[in-house]
């Protein structure tokens, strides 16, 4: 195209940079926010510590082995795996949306984390397995339903409603079966079963922690370097062809991406409910047009974080975090259902 | 404005096991307005779909400067040649600007991201296209002329040298219709950009065509400049319709009117009995 002599490139130049500014400060200040929380974490519980102890002792910046013991052994890894947990979630819920077009596929709410949910829970009742081999299922299990949602969804492609749909009727289905199997238990593993598959983030051990912190560090600048082809599959597929992009390749690398993010989650804190379905639209609605994957991730860190310092010191008992989140989620999904089917975008 | 030769040998294209189009071959004028028409499913969208290689061929090939289009890779095709899909996807809460901006996809890379000259090319879609003043609004926010107008900056600010459309009027009202037609005319003959669209409005497309192309089951009907290949016959062969074929008052090309069973002067009766 031949360059007119007159362009108003300023207002592109500026109305851009407004944009990218106005998502560079919300990251910035969710990511101030997550660290507050991360800390906070640390501080609270039957013994107070302080801000300062709470940093010196996880940077190992001092010797008091009591506080040490407190913040290091018992805290940290509920604090780490809320921040991992969180991003995850958040990551995986907003690579789905904006794959499959719509705010409602969530992959906690097609299926994935229910067939994680379904694995885990026989793993626990049938075999009695250890928290490790629960959480290696509770991974098998998300990594086998996806496959098993993608191949029924499967016509010569794949289109967000199909996909959505038929995530629903799996979802329903294997929570069928957790039903039966959890009331063929025995009691005390019934009730292991139960506290599981309400979703908290302090229950993991140091093993499965340590492999979806890996998870999240090898995984998230993966998940970034693909944003861009993103982008082009959020136009629909003939746009994203039409300028240049491997639509299959990269929404089958995308998915896997997410599913992994996901399934490592339940597998560390169980189905924390709802996180990964309202964490990218309340970033959209913070960032405005230009905001970024990572930023629905911080949002997620925020609520997982944030729910857990609920669950575990605003209320009389501790409660397991997906109950908080659930709390705050089904209001919103309640919405999100009556205005998506308003603006008859649901499928 | 580099000359480029699109065209298509032998080519079938297949929705599952049907055939839609069928040994059809066809080259695009360079430079030129090419208009495909025809009655419903008759592979006109199709065609278009299979020149800008969003469908693998059946048989035959697409070649674009004499490289078949499925072998070129992908990004490589998108520098040349464009393509407005006929309902393409706005996502959640974005703005003009940054929707036209990516339209700069296949220019960027993993280490070039955004440029001076990025800035340069959506300034000038913007313009083109008339939709400065929103480049900071919310897609859903504007009218179906206006968002129109915004998706056709996108394609332009891809910056190629064909620009394939399908029925980018559909959901216009008539001004807006020839407002959309002006324009991307005014784009082939300030730019030299082959425009290639599909149209349902004969009368339009006979007006804006400088090549027209009717189809009809999947075959080439007729081509050529409209005022050369449509005539009653034509146009009754390839929409079942009969009518009358009288020049264009505005602009002498062909225009139709259908004759239907109602409503006609005795006298046009007289003449046709």
């Amino acid at each position: 195209m031949e360059t007119p002599t007159s362009l108003d490139v300023p207002t592109v130049r500026g109305g851009r940079r407004q944009r990218r500014r106005r998502a560079t400060v919300v990251t910035a200040a969710l990511l101030l926010v997550v660290a507050c929380l991360f800390v906070l974490t640390m501080m609270l519980g039957s013994y107070y510590v302080s801000p300062i102890d709470v940093i010196t002792s996880v940077l190992g910046l001092r010797d008091d082995p009591t506080t040490d013991f407190i913040v290091r052994d018992l805290r940290l890894p509920t604090a780490a795996s809320g921040v991992a947990v969180g991003l995850a979630l958040g990551l995986s819920g907003v690579i789905f949306q904006k794959l499959l077009g719509n705010p409602l596929a969530s992959p906690d709410f097609v299926g994935v984390s229910s067939g994680a949910s379904l694995f885990a829970v026989s793993s626990i009742v049938l075999f009695d397995a250890s928290s490790s081999a629960v959480s290696g299922s509770a991974l098998l299990g998300a990594l086998l339903t996806a496959l098993l949602i993608y191949v029924l969804a499967w016509r010569d492609g794949i289109t967000g409603y199909r996909f959505v749909l038929i995530g629903i009727g799996v979802s329903n289905f294997m929570v069928a079966i957790i039903g039966y199997i959890v009331s063929r238990a025995e009691l005390y593993e019934a009730r292991q079963a139960m506290t599981w598959l309400a979703g908290t983030i302090g229950q993991s051990g140091a093993g499965e922690l340590r492999t979806l912190l890996v998870a999240v560090v090898v995984v998230i600048p993966l998940a970034l370097v693909l944003e861009r082809p993103l982008r082009t599959l959020e136009l629909g597929d003939d746009t994203a062809t039409a300028l240049g992009s491997r639509v299959e390749r990269n929404r089958l690398v995308l998915i896997a991406l997410s599913i992994v993010l996901i399934g490592f989650s339940t597998a560390v804190a169980g189905p924390i409910l709802f996180v990964a379905l309202i964490a990218g639209p309340i970033a959209q609605r913070l960032t405005g047009s230009a905001g970024g994957i990572l930023t629905a991730g911080l949002v997620g860190a925020v609520i997982v974080l944030g729910a857990d310092l609920v669950a575990q010191q605003a209320l009389p008992t501790p409660l397991p975090t997906g109950v908080v989140t659930g709390i705050i989620g089904a209001p919103y999904l309640i919405w999100l259902l009556a205005t998506v089917n308003r603006e008859g975008r649901g499928g | 404005m580099t000359s480029h030769d699109l065209r298509a040998d032998n080519l079938t294209l297949a929705y599952g096991d049907t055939d839609v189009v069928r040994d059809l071959d066809v080259q695009i004028p360079d430079g030129r307005i090419t208009v495909i028409v025809g009655a419903n499913a008759c592979g006109k969208s199709t065609l278009l779909r299979g020149l800008a290689r969003l469908l693998t061929p059946r048989g035959g090939q697409v070649t674009l400067d004499g490289t078949s289009v499925q072998e070129m890779r992908s990004i490589d095709v998108a520098k040349v040649l464009g393509l407005l899909p006929q309902t393409p996807v706005a996502p959640d809460g974005i703005s003009v600007g940054d929707l036209v901006g990516r339209g700069r996809y296949p220019h960027q890379g993993w280490f070039r991201r955004w440029s001076a000259e990025d800035d340069v090319a959506v300034a000038a879609a913007l313009e083109a296209t008339g939709t400065t003043d929103l480049e900071h609004r919310d897609i859903a926010e504007l009218s179906g002329g206006q968002r129109q107008r915004v998706w056709i900056a996108m394609a332009l600010a891809q910056d190629t040298d064909l620009l394939l459309l399908d029925e980018p009027t559909t959901y216009l009202d008539i001004n807006h219709q020839v407002e959309l037609l002006d324009l991307l005319t005014d784009l082939n003959r300030q730019s030299g950009k082959t425009v290639v669209l599909v149209l349902h409005d004969l009368n339009l497309a006979c007006r804006y065509a400088d090549h027209i192309i009717a189809m009809k089951g999947g075959a080439i009907v007729a081509e050529g400049a409209p005022r050369d290949v449509i005539d009653a016959a034509t146009v009754t062969e390839v929409f079942g319709l009969a009518c009358e074929v009288v020049p264009d008052p505005v602009s002498g090309t062909p225009l139709i009117v259908p004759r239907g069973r109602h409503h006609a002067r005795p006298e046009v009766v007289r003449t046709l009995a």
